[in-house]
């Protein structure tokens, strides 16, 4: 407003101040998806064979150093196991870095598929209000109140355990959630000033659904969609813990935890430890980037 | 004596990646008992100053530097505990918003009486007597029934009136009134100013009136100040400023009101037959009720070719709803429109679309009725889309040519509307209703949102347009000021009804109905030499507007009529032609008896 040139006693323009933990989010985001693309390849063993050496614990702190020369300066007899190996004889970093492929596949695809429908119907369940929409808010509430995971294992052991009715099971409970967002964001959009106008140019209302409303609508879905995400990689996981998930060897974080849980009380915590963490870190990345997401959204409004 | 005296008062903003100092350097003073008036565009730092008289800022911003002298003493200097006696029982302030500055869990009585208690020895009793002379001396019937009231149960301006008591209660010395009747209808701010400066002309306070409204400069205010840039660059006596206005930016708004004086627009010679409506009525049902909100009640209307018309009431009169019909963007519970000829009230879809490219609308926010996401060629293709499948040069020319026509640089097609001022996407607006080249257009309070400045050349525009373009208009407003320069004919609504219609010159000189005539007295045209304060005000209306759901049985005005009788009480008037060609809903003024 003023001119600030000349001497002041103010520092200069503050640069942007940087957001630790989004940078953290987005930093464990981005590994993850890296790892969903070569992380099969890249461990020192095949994630879906076994070793001779069943139940190495990993190297402890001490003597990781030592184990990191050997291994760089090819002593060693055999690649170490840096985060041990199972009862199987699977080592578990090979699968850790793994596993983001199936875990990340089956949460993306689950996602993208409730988010299309989500959107579609939300989109008509705002902008038609009727009794046949009313319905469908209705079934949706019915399906939103069933808990979550019991609903995704209930239909998964229905419809059989493979990776597409994973998909599905996970993309049904997660539709009524967007449904919901859309709706209720078509529901403020409709009634804007720039509706009424192309209204009153004569669009078509198809057209006002699809150019106007629809493209106003979406950010609140597709900012949630981090948090899918995040939570869809959690729900993969607990499926295949409960043993409804994906079949055993394709590395998996739940099935590694699931087949690892065993052991934990002869003091073997590492096979189940790992992706445990793995997951930890997972979610809450894809947690933390929706929340920025979501923050960025309502300080631009 | 000075009262106050500020001198290099400096507020700065600061956020994490800019500094800007909203006032810088502003000087000035105030004297006892004078109503000094601060004007300046929204964002000139007005609000601001006000705030920072009594020592205070809105986070981020804090007081960077200069005095602010009241009394002898630097408030920037004193302790703060010193500082919070005089705020409040020295300075008083009424905010814009009455609704969010009183307390909704507390009685408005009780409000009162704490800020009278905070700074006098009063016992409960006292206190609560004063909060009743306080609310009967700013002009709120029943008093003693209204302390017990709480926020949500009073009007937007009694709500206003109970701020103000609350800020005399103390008898300041200087009242500082930030844009107090921002948001309210004309005839309550009248009231509201009067009742105001009658008040303090009983307490001997002084008024610092922050506004953006000449009008309100005008017949209240002794001096101007004038804040431009964080500076205050005009100081001059209210007559003065008017007639000899210094500072470019006081010219500039000022223009509109010194350019066109006296004269009102000529008349058309051609039939008054292109748009008409007959007998239109639009009611809105109540959910879960029976009962329904009568927007429209029987509106006949007639425009010509080239013909602006303007349709003028307080909000909830309906005026924007006789807009939405004539497009039939509502539809009309029954009554005919008729448009060059042509039925359109029940015209299919598919023929209505082919008119829609002769009538458009203008809508009063224009944030709103621009779709952010796309750029300003896309917003101004979009009608010529619709109709026609234009090729991209075409586009690009007719798009040019529009923001050309109202003034704006074609550099702006491929911008969005983020970040553009009110004044900017409202012509952008005014640019896609136009092109097509209706023959008809709607403008919809098209000003009500921007500063005074900005409003001066939009209407300045819009008056060019209508003579260049032959367009016939429908000019819905609230601020009689701008009617009166942009139209030839005016129709007056209360509660869904035309209550009078006739020439500009016709009802603004002389209006017939009660309603008209209250309206046209409560409004502040920005002519200090006919200042409202200075001559009894005629009489005004009772009580307020009676809600669209339970309408009076006869004469619509008849609860709030000075003139009203047992039979206009009894009696549903209709609206009957005057020798002069006007039109009256009031069988009084036909009778030739007010």
């Amino acid at each position: 407003m003023t001119d600030l040139s000349g001497p002041s006693d103010l520092p200069p323009l503050a640069v942007r101040k940087r957001d630790g933990l989004l940078t953290f989010g987005v930093t464990i985001v981005t590994v993850v998806c890296i790892l969903a693309v070569i992380g099969p390849y890249i461990g020192p063993y095949d994630p879906t064979l076994t070793t001779p050496r069943v139940a190495v614990p990993p190297p402890g702190l001490l003597e990781i150093p030592g184990t990191f020369i050997g291994w760089l300066s090819g002593t060693l007899e055999y690649p170490p196991h840096w985060m041990g190996t199972d009862a199987s004889g699977y080592d578990i970093f090979s699968r850790v870095i793994a596993a983001p492929r199936t875990d990340l596949a089956i949460a993306l695809a689950a996602n993208a598929l409730s988010l299309i429908l989500g959107v579609f119907f939300g989109l008509i369940a705002g902008y038609y209000r009727n009794w046949g929409t009313e319905f469908m808010m209705r079934v949706s509430d019915v399906m939103q109140s069933f808990p979550v995971f019991i609903s995704a294992m209930v239909l998964v052991a229905l419809a059989g355990r493979s990776t597409t009715n994973i998909v599905i099971a996970l993309a049904f409970v997660y539709v009524p959630i967007y449904i919901r967002l859309t709706r209720a964001e078509v529901l403020s959009q409709k009634s804007r000033g720039f509706v009424e106008a192309a209204r009153a140019l004569g669009q078509p209302e198809l057209t006002i659904a699809l150019r106007h409303v629809l493209p106003n609508s979406m950010t609140p879905a597709l900012i949630q969609s981090s948090v899918t995400i995040g939570f869809a990689i959690l729900l993969t996981a607990g499926l295949s813990f409960v043993g409804a998930g994906v079949r055993p060897p394709t590395p998996e974080w739940g099935l590694m935890i699931s087949t690892g849980a065993n052991q934990i009380i002869l003091g073997e915590w590492w096979p189940s430890v790992f992706p445990g963490i793995a997951i930890s870190l997972t979610v809450f990345g894809f947690a933390v980037l929706g929340n920025a997401l979501e923050r960025r959204y309502e300080e631009g409004q | 004596m000075t009262l106050l005296t500020v001198r290099n008062l400096q507020v700065t903003y600061r956020s994490e990646t800019a500094v800007s100092r909203p006032v810088d350097g502003a000087s000035f003073t105030i004297n006892p008992r004078e109503v000094v008036g601060l004007v300046g565009d929204a964002g000139s730092g007005k609000s601001t100053a006000a705030l920072a008289l009594l020592g205070l800022a809105r986070a981020p911003g804090a007081i960077t530097g200069g005095a602010v002298i009241f009394e002898g003493r630097d408030l920037l200097k004193l302790p703060d505990d010193e500082v919070r006696a005089i705020r409040g029982r020295d300075i008083g302030i009424i905010v814009q918003n009455p609704r969010a500055a009183l307390n909704p869990m507390l009685r408005v009585g009780t409000q009162i009486g704490n800020a009278y208690k905070a700074h006098n020895p009063a016992t409960e009793a006292q206190a609560r007597k004063q909060a009743v002379d306080m609310l009967r001396m700013v002009g709120i019937n029943d008093p003693e029934r209204r302390v017990e009231a709480f926020a949500h149960e009073l009007s937007g301006g009694m709500a206003q009136r109970a701020l103000i008591a609350m800020a005399l209660s103390s008898k300041p010395k200087l009242l500082i009134a930030d844009e107090p009747t921002s948001g309210l209808d004309v005839t309550i701010q009248a009231q509201f100013l009067d009742e105001m400066w009658q008040t303090v002309q009983s307490t001997g306070s002084a008024i610092l009136l922050v506004t953006q409204e000449l009008g309100v400069i005008a017949n209240y205010c002794d001096r101007v100040l004038v804040l431009h840039d964080g500076r205050i660059v005009e100081d001059a006596p209210v007559r003065d400023f008017f007639a000899n206005p210094q500072h470019p930016y006081s010219q500039d708004v000022l223009r509109l009101f010194r350019e066109r004086g006296g004269e009102y627009p000529a008349q058309i010679t051609g039939p008054r037959d292109f748009l008409k409506t007959d007998a239109l009525t639009k009611h809105f049902p109540l959910r879960n009720s029976k009962k329904v909100v009568q927007a429209v009640d029987k509106v006949t209307l007639t425009i010509g070719r080239a013909e602006a018309v303007g349709l003028v009431g307080e909000s909830g009169s309906g005026k924007t709803t006789v807009g939405r019909c004539l497009l039939r963007l509502v539809d009309a519970t029954s009554g005919k429109i008729t448009f060059d000829g042509t039925d359109i009230t029940a015209l299919p879809p598919a023929d209505m679309r082919k008119i829609r490219s002769r009538m458009q609308i203008v809508f009063q926010d224009p944030y709103d009725s621009l779709n952010p996401r796309w750029t300003i060629e896309d917003l101004l293709a979009e009608p010529l889309r619709v109709h026609g499948t234009p090729d991209k040069a075409t586009v690009r020319a007719k798009a040019t040519a529009a923001l050309n026509l109202v003034d704006l640089d074609p550099a702006l097609l491929d911008r969005k509307p983020r970040g553009l001022g009110a004044s900017t996407l409202q012509r952008v607006n005014i640019a896609r209703a136009l092109i097509l080249d209706p023959e008809f257009v709607v403008l919809d309070e098209p000003t009500s949102v921007l500063a005074p400045r900005a409003r001066n050349g939009l209407i300045a525009l819009l008056a060019k347009l209508q003579k260049d373009l032959g367009i016939s208009f429908l000019f819905i407003s609230h601020d009689l000021t701008t009617v009166r320069y942009l139209c030839q004919r005016v129709a007056v609504m209360y509660l869904g009804q035309i209550v009078e219609e006739g020439t500009v010159e016709q009802v603004f000189s002389t209006p017939r109905h009660p309603y008209s005539a209250a309206l046209l007295s409560a409004h502040l045209f920005p002519d200090p030499t006919h200042r409202r304060v200075d001559h009894p005000v005629p009489a005004a209306l009772q009580g307020e507007i009676p809600s669209p759901i339970d309408v009076p049985k006869g004469c619509y005005l008849s609860s709030r009529c000075p003139h009203a009788t047992d039979t206009c009480r009894a009696t549903a008037q209709t609206l009957t032609s005057l020798p002069d060609g006007r039109q009256v809903r009031c069988m009084r003024v036909v009778n030739g008896e007010i």
